[in-house]
């Protein structure tokens, strides 16, 4: 639980006694099989999900049995905050790899941030990032060409990694085979496959089963067109301002 | 039901997740805020901007979209009566899209202090307004997959379905005739669409009978139908709740 611990205290100045109650949290810690759902839609789930290891997605298929990923949940994300409140989980949660979670019941959940002011804002905060990724993602797949939709998947993973201290600036491991990252931008395997060879080409990313190094970030943040302020996370400029 | 208050139909909407207190009721009508009116496309949040404010649209339609570096537009949400256009603003401060009118657009501006307030002293008003946040986030997520994985017949389809749905909630439906002031061309931008194929997407719906869009009145002829082709579940806008 501390890595969510953290995740919340980075969103939300929490008090002695809200980090307490967050740790004594009636929960039961499962572990889970690359591939395994944790929630499906029309379920009406129990618990509200914390992801402690491991990395998961979340996905819907259409009628016609198309799937598309809509984000990937990385160590301290919750997976369902939604599932708080809404009665009905509207999308499906699969493990991409061997993972631990954690499951709270949703009414200790529901009481813990409604009772704890401070507690409650973080959770906010954090649900409201979330909601500004997915927008992102419009964008990401209804407006950008295939080069700079996996460029843009690449810089967002690694800054989401990065600011919680899973990978170092250079590059990162991608937890998702070139299917799911076609799933997450919409085009298709063959696609992505051609895309990340031309991205290595041009020297901006070089690969190595699947690790990614960032050869070049600056160029490959401009073929993304990205810019980080969508993750509402601190900025490098803003550290070293703070710094100062 | 006849409103006395200005911001009634928002204190409907929200009742509507949760029981409220006469007392959450008042809070709510005693926000103080600032009308403001929009002529059509007129900017009312821009990216970037420290956001002071959160509006609440009383009359007209209002659109979030982001720009990408190129100039293309990208439209990730309409907004209608009784909706927040920016809540999130309240919790974020910066702005990370724009928001802008889609015709002419009459708002209430809250001051993002007295949204604060008014969550921290109202419990039941605060579960409103996050699982109005939440509904946002099941939208957003609906429409990746429909620019992402749905064919243009079924993207615009869908996107229609949603908005009659969302009309209907709020009583904006005049015996099957919805007030519809969306262009061709902010429809392409909201489905990822050329106007070109849209126009030829919006022909082929109205020949197979599915609908009638003139002079910014939409009928839907056939909901079943349409229904069908859009591929439409509405579970993701949680009416249930």
């Amino acid at each position: 639980m501390q890595i969510f611990l953290q995740e919340l205290e980075a969103l939300a100045p929490l008090s002695v006694d809200d980090r307490l109650a967050i740790l004594q949290l009636p929960m039961r810690l499962r572990r889970l099989d690359a591939g395994a759902y944790i929630v499906r839609e029309g379920d009406v789930p129990k618990h509200c999900v914390i992801l402690i290891d491991g990395f998961a997605i979340r996905q819907k298929l259409t009628g016609q049995g198309a799937r598309q990923i809509l984000a990937l949940c990385i160590p301290g994300d919750a997976i369902d905050f939604q599932n708080m409140f809404l009665d009905i989980s509207d999308h499906a949660v699969q493990m991409l790899t061997r993972s631990i979670v954690a499951e709270v019941p949703r009414e200790a959940f529901q009481e813990i941030v409604m009772t704890r002011p401070a507690i409650g804002a973080a959770v906010i905060h954090s649900t409201l990032i979330e909601s500004s990724i997915l927008r992102e993602w419009v964008v990401n797949v209804g407006r950008r060409n295939a080069r700079a939709r996996i460029a843009h998947i690449l810089c967002e993973f690694a800054v989401r990694l990065e600011a919680r201290g899973l990978a170092s600036g250079e590059g990162f491991e991608l937890p998702m085979t070139q299917e799911q990252l076609a799933d997450a931008t919409s085009l298709t395997p063959i696609h992505v496959n051609r895309v990340l060879k031309t991205l290595q080409a041009e020297g901006l990313i070089s690969r190595q089963r699947r690790r990614i190094e960032f050869d070049d970030w600056r160029a490959l943040q401009e073929v993304a067109d990205f810019n980080r302020r969508y993750l509402h996370v601190t900025s490098e400029d803003e550290v070293v301002a703070a710094a100062l | 039901m006849s409103d006395v208050h200005p911001l009634d139909p928002l204190v409907r909407r929200w009742s509507k997740y949760r029981s409220f207190s006469t007392g959450d009721r008042n809070a709510i009508r005693e926000l103080p805020y600032v009308r403001r009116t929009f002529g059509k496309d007129a900017y009312i949040v821009r990216e970037g901007e420290q956001a002071g404010e959160c509006s609440l649209i009383l009359r007209g339609f209002a659109y979030r979209q982001k720009l990408l570096s190129d100039g293309d537009r990208q439209i990730i949400s309409f907004h209608i009566p009784t909706e927040f256009v920016d809540l999130q603003n309240g919790v974020l401060g910066i702005a990370d899209h724009n928001v802008q009118s889609l015709n002419h657009c009459e708002i209430a501006a809250v001051s993002r202090s007295a949204i604060i307030e008014l969550a921290d002293q109202r419990p039941a008003v605060r579960m409103a307004m996050w699982i109005d946040t939440l509904i946002d986030s099941s939208i957003f997520r609906e429409w990746v997959v429909n620019v992402g994985r749905r064919d243009s017949r079924a993207r615009i389809a869908h996107l229609l379905c949603e908005l009659v749905i969302r009309l209907q909630r709020i009583g904006a439906d005049r015996e099957g005739l919805f007030d519809f002031p969306l262009t061709q061309e902010q429809l392409a931008d909201a489905t990822g669409l050329t106007a070109v194929h849209t126009n030829r997407t919006l022909q082929s719906l109205r020949r197979e009978g599915l609908l009638q869009l003139s002079n910014g009145i939409l009928r839907v002829l056939d909901w079943e139908g349409l229904r069908e082709v859009g591929d439409f579940d509405e579970l993701y806008l949680h009416q249930q709740v």
